[in-house]
């Protein structure tokens, strides 16, 4: 008895890497070698200046946490959570209105539509720091500037995420509401709200993230909160305070991080 | 009473879903209509509540004129009929009772809707809907929790919420099982009887038809190919309205009618 000879079982040859791949890769490369040039980008400038004397990394060596227990620090740290949550309450209350409103179901009105959908992108397209400048010029130096631009900032994050979970809903319940006669703003807060009230709730959660890291940007420019203070140290060039209020609010934001993630997975 | 006069339905892209219908629905009748898939099943039975509207002739029901209304007249019609859908149509994240209250919507103030504050008589009639189906004790569960039958008398719950004086079921046994489909057919021969609510309910199952239709109507094409009792039904009949000969995919059971059981 023989045994019938097969041939080896061999890999088919692998594919030559798409043209497409290579050219990009290539155009990645030269595109960052260009933009080096034309910054002036050099080594030796760094390491020279990493040998030089640095008062604002000896601050960070020795960070000052003695600011936690200044009077004027911690009403600033205060007013910052203060600034973060209720900007978020305010902007995320705002959002849901104004993403409902700019789906097809919620909102039959075609250019009414198109202008909720507009005033949303607008809003989306302007960066929290600028918020913060703008409203700063319009309305003065203090909290409320820091606050109006937290309001915008979240309506910018909670309403693109919201109208995101908005067009995967299940139409069947806005069917049935519609068949039963009832009322635009009954339809959407009994089919739809439902729907998307526990990913809504960790939008909002995500967005107080947010704002509390924006909160204490805001201040540089003169907007409230921490940043002020930060601001003020950096203005005299006391880093060890500036590094120790750095350190307070990283641990702040680490804390409210860790209980707003493990509440969010929770919800969805 | 439901009267279509030459009604046509034509969507975008010239399909013509009704083509000249011109029938009448007595009160208190239970009619089956049945068709193909593509028959115009459902565009006739989303006609009598303006879900679909009409593209020529004239629909009256009671004394609305389907055809002429305007938004808020047509949600003051709808509010009078019922709905049923094949998919059930619940919000999966909302309790029992919190989806029987949608048949109340259009009775209860929107600030009440929106605060979730129903007024107890409104309430009262959703528990009353929720008992007729059996379902009381479920009231707050999750929808869920809920087998697809138990989710169908829901629906059903929904619609007589309401307090309908027509009842129109889209393909309501679908999604559902043998047995499980003659109990809901069986809910909604007794809500008929009892309440006395006109009922039209699309199917496709050609022996529950004929169980349970009063008065079967066959579209083929848009078009009514058969319009009489459930009695008169036989194979016959039905290959007429479907254009083919029949399967055993076309009945529940597998047994064609006016044929002895396998």
């Amino acid at each position: 008895m023989t045994t019938p000879v097969t041939d080896p079982v061999t890999v088919p040859a692998r594919p030559p890497a798409s043209r497409f791949a290579v050219a990009g890769t290539v155009a990645a490369l030269v595109l960052t070698w260009l933009t080096a040039i034309a910054v002036d980008f050099s080594f030796a400038d760094l390491v020279e200046n990493l040998a030089r004397r640095n008062l604002v990394v000896e601050g960070l060596l020795q960070p000052d946490v003695t600011q936690l227990w200044s009077e004027r620090s911690r009403t600033a740290f205060v007013e910052t959570l203060q600034l973060a949550v209720i900007g978020t309450a305010t902007g995320g209350l705002a959002s849901l209105p104004l993403a409902l409103w700019a789906t097809d179901y919620g909102n039959p009105n075609v250019p009414l539509r198109t202008l909720v959908r507009t005033f949303n992108n607008v809003v989306r397209s302007v960066p929290d720091l600028l918020w913060a400048l703008l409203f700063v010029t319009a309305v003065g130096i203090g909290a409320l500037p820091g606050l109006l631009a937290l309001f915008f900032f979240s309506i910018a994050v909670v309403s693109k995420l919201t109208a995101d979970t908005l067009d995967g809903v299940d139409r069947g319940p806005i069917e049935a509401a519609q068949a039963s006669g009832a009322g635009l703003t009954a339809m959407l807060r009994t089919a739809v709200v439902p729907q998307i009230l526990p990913a809504y709730s960790s939008f909002v959660l995500y967005g107080f993230e947010l704002n509390l890291r924006a909160s204490a940007v805001l201040g540089l420019v003169g907007a409230g909160g921490i940043g002020s203070r930060i601001e003020f140290f950096r203005g005299r060039g006391e880093w060890s305070e500036v590094w120790g209020l750095v350190l307070m609010f990283f641990a702040v934001v680490f804390l409210v991080e860790r209980v707003s993630i493990s509440l969010r997975r929770r919800l969805v | 009473m439901i009267r279509f006069e030459h009604a046509s339905v034509t969507y975008p892209g010239d399909i013509r879903a009704l083509r000249d219908v011109s029938l009448t629905v007595e009160d208190g009748q239970f009619v089956v209509i049945v068709g193909l898939s593509g028959a115009g099943k459902s565009t006739l039975i989303r006609a009598v509540n303006g879900l679909v509207p009409l593209t020529d002739g004239a629909l009256h029901v009671d004394e609305h004129a389907v055809h002429r209304l305007g938004r808020r007249e047509l949600r003051d019609l709808r509010a009078d009929v019922g709905m049923i859908f094949q998919a059930f149509n619940l919000v999966d994240r909302a309790t029992v009772l919190q989806n029987v209250l949608m048949g109340r919507l259009h009775r209860v103030p929107t600030w009440r809707t929106l605060l979730g504050r129903y007024p107890a008589a409104d309430v009262a009639i959703a528990a009353e809907a929720l008992d007729r189906v059996g379902m009381l004790d479920r009231a707050h569960a999750r929808v869920t929790a809920l087998s697809g039958g138990q989710r169908q008398r829901i629906g059903i719950a929904r619609a007589l919420a309401q307090q309908p004086r027509l009842l129109l079921a889209d393909e309501p046994v679908a999604s559902l099982d043998p047995p499980t489909s003659h109990a809901v057919m069986q809910h909604l021969q007794r809500i008929n009887r009892d309440l006395g609510i006109t009922t039209i309910v699309n199917l496709h199952f050609l022996d529950l038809a004929v169980a349970y239709g009063e008065r079967v109507i066959g579209l083929r094409d848009g078009e009514v190919v058969f319009d009489g009792p459930g009695s008169a039904c036989d194979a016959g009949v039905f290959e007429d309205i479907y254009g083919r000969s029949l399967t055993a995919d076309d009945t529940l059971t597998e047994t064609l009618p006016g044929e002895p059981a396998r």
